[in-house]
C-alpha cells in the first residue's frame, strides 16, 4: 500500500467518532435541559396562544402618557431575544427595583433631555393577533417597579 | 465499516471552509463588539452560567472579558490565514466557545450561535490549514527534501479522509440540529404547531415583543396575520425542511434542494419575524455540504477564458 492510499483509508476511529458527536448533540433532548452549545433547540418549538403577557420597560411623563423606551435603554442592545430574556429573568428573580434603576440611569445616559421621565418596570398582557392588526390589545397590566427623578 | 464516498476531499476543500468560516466569526464579533464588551461590566447577580462557564461558576470581569475578546479576534485572524494552526485553531474555538458561553449566560440562551461555535471546535481540531494556508507555504519553502515536499502535495491532493471526515462531521452537525429543532416542535407544540395558529400567533408575538421594548416590527408580520390561510402550510413545510435535513447528506440535487429551502425558511423567518440566524442566512452553516475549492478554480477558469479571449 503506498504512503497516498494509506492516506486515503478510512480509519477505524471514524464511525465511532462520529456516532459520539451524534450522541453530544442529541443528549440534551433525552436529558431535557436547554444549554450551550449543545441544545433541546425550543425555540418557538411550543404552542403559543394569542394572549401572551409580556414584561417591559415603559416610560412615563410627566403628563401620564407612557411610550415605550427601546431596546437601546432597556437592554443595551439591539437583539429584542437578549433584551426581553433579560428584563423578564430580572424580574422572575425579584431584581425589578435594581433593574428599574438601571434602565434609569442608561435612559439619563442616552436622553438627557427624558431626566424628568418615571421609568416603569410591567407585565403586560395582550392579544397578540389584535396588537399586530393595530386593534386595542391590552388585556392586563401589572407594575412591577417604578423609578424617577424623585425616587 | 467504511464511510464510502461522504468523506473524500481534497485539502482545498477544508481549507476554503476555514476560511469562509474564520471570516464570517471575525465579522460576527466585530460587528457584536459592544456587546460582547459590556458583558465584562455586568452586576454578578445576573449571571445564569451556561456551558464551559457552569464549570467555573462565575463570569469574566472586565479585564478578562477584554483580553478574551481581543486574543479571540487576533487568534480569528490567525485562523483564516493559517497561522501555527495547531495550536491557534483549538485556542480559536476555545476563545469562541468561552465569548459565546459567557452571552449566553445572563438569562437568555442565544441559540442561532451555536453552530458556528460547533462548527469553529470541529474545524479548530482538524488539519484546516494543510492548504491556502501560512503553515503550507512555510513548510514548503523550508523543505530542503524536493521528495519530501513532492509527497505532502500528492497527499494533499490525495485529500480522501484526512480532509473530508471534518467536513462530514460539520456536515452531521447540521442535519442533527436540524432535525432536532423539527422533533422540537412535534415534541413540544404537537399536530397543533403545523396545523392550528401556532405559527400566526408566534409571528404576531415577535411583532408585538418588538413594539412593546420600543423597536419597529416587520411590516410583512402584519400582511401574514391576516392572510391567516396561508400559514399552516408554511408551518407544515418548515417542520418537513427540519426534519428532511438528513437528504442533504445525499449529496447533488438533493443537497442543492435541502439547502435552498433550508434558507428560505430562515429569510421568511427574518422577514416574518425579524429574527435572524445569520450562520445559514449567511450560507457559512451549508458551506460543509459544497466542493467549495472549485469556486476559485471555476474563477480561475472564467480568468484564463477571459484572456484566451482577449489574445
Amino acid at each position: 500500500m503506498t504512503a497516498v492510499e494509506e492516506h486515503r483509508r478510512t480509519r477505524w476511529w471514524q464511525p465511532t467518532l462520529l456516532a459520539l458527536v451524534v450522541a453530544l448533540l442529541v443528549s440534551p433532548v433525552f436529558v431535557g435541559e436547554d444549554d450551550f452549545p449543545l441544545s433541546t433547540y425550543p425555540m418557538y418549538a411550543r404552542t403559543r396562544p394569542a394572549d401572551v403577557a409580556f414584561v417591559t420597560a415603559q416610560g412615563v411623563a410627566v403628563d401620564g402618557t407612557t411610550r415605550p423606551l427601546g431596546l437601546d435603554v432597556i437592554g443595551a442592545s439591539d437583539d429584542p431575544l437578549i433584551v426581553a430574556g433579560e428584563l423578564r429573568a430580572a424580574v422572575s428573580a425579584g431584581r425589578a427595583v435594581q433593574r428599574c434603576e438601571l434602565i434609569r440611569d442608561r435612559l439619563i445616559d442616552v436622553r438627557p433631555d427624558d431626566a424628568d421621565v418615571v421609568v416603569r418596570i410591567v407585565t403586560e398582557q395582550h392579544d397578540v393577533i389584535e396588537h399586530t392588526a393595530d386593534r386595542p390589545s391590552l388585556i392586563e397590566r401589572t407594575v412591577h417597579a417604578e423609578c424617577g427623578p424623585n425616587s | 465499516m467504511r464511510l464510502r464516498g461522504t468523506t473524500e476531499a481534497p485539502a482545498e476543500r477544508l481549507a476554503a471552509f476555514r476560511i469562509s468560516l474564520g471570516v464570517f466569526i471575525i465579522g460576527y464579533v466585530a460587528i457584536r463588539v459592544g456587546v460582547f464588551v459590556e458583558l465584562g461590566s455586568r452586576e454578578r447577580s445576573r449571571f445564569e452560567p451556561v456551558g464551559v462557564f457552569r464549570l467555573i461558576d462565575q463570569p469574566m470581569g472586565e479585564v478578562v472579558n477584554g483580553a478574551a475578546l481581543v486574543a479571540t479576534f487576533v487568534l480569528g485572524v490567525a485562523f483564516v490565514v493559517g497561522w501555527r494552526f495547531r495550536l491557534v485553531g483549538p485556542l480559536f474555538a476555545l476563545g469562541l466557545l468561552a465569548l459565546t458561553s459567557h452571552r449566553s449566560s445572563w438569562g437568555q440562551l442565544l441559540h442561532f450561535e451555536n453552530l458556528m461555535v460547533l462548527h469553529a471546535v470541529v474545524v479548530g481540531l482538524s488539519p484546516a490549514a494543510d492548504a491556502w494556508s501560512w503553515d503550507a507555504r512555510r513548510a514548503a519553502r523550508r523543505s530542503a527534501n524536493r521528495a519530501g515536499v513532492a509527497r505532502a502535495g500528492a497527499l494533499a491532493r490525495a485529500g480522501g479522509d484526512r480532509y473530508g471526515f471534518p467536513l462530514l462531521v460539520a456536515s452531521v452537525i447540521v442535519v442533527v440540529t436540524y432535525v432536532i429543532a423539527g422533533v422540537a416542535k412535534l415534541r413540544y407544540g404537537g399536530v397543533d404547531w403545523m396545523a392550528g395558529d401556532t405559527l400566526r400567533n408566534h409571528i404576531a408575538y415577535s411583532a408585538t415583543r418588538l413594539e412593546l421594548l420600543g423597536g419597529w416590527a416587520s411590516p410583512a408580520a402584519r400582511v401574514a396575520v391576516d392572510a391567516a390561510w396561508i400559514l399552516p402550510p408554511i408551518a407544515t413545510l418548515s417542520v418537513l425542511v427540519e426534519l428532511a435535513a438528513p437528504i442533504a447528506l445525499l449529496g447533488g440535487r438533493w443537497r442543492n434542494i435541502w439547502v435552498a429551502t433550508a434558507w428560505l425558511m430562515h429569510a421568511g423567518i427574518y422577514v416574518l419575524m425579524l429574527v435572524g440566524f445569520p450562520s445559514p442566512l449567511f450560507l457559512i452553516a451549508f458551506a460543509p455540504f459544497f466542493p467549495l475549492e472549485r469556486i476559485v478554480d471555476y474563477r480561475a477558469t472564467l480568468a484564463r477564458r477571459g484572456l484566451a479571449t482577449q489574445a
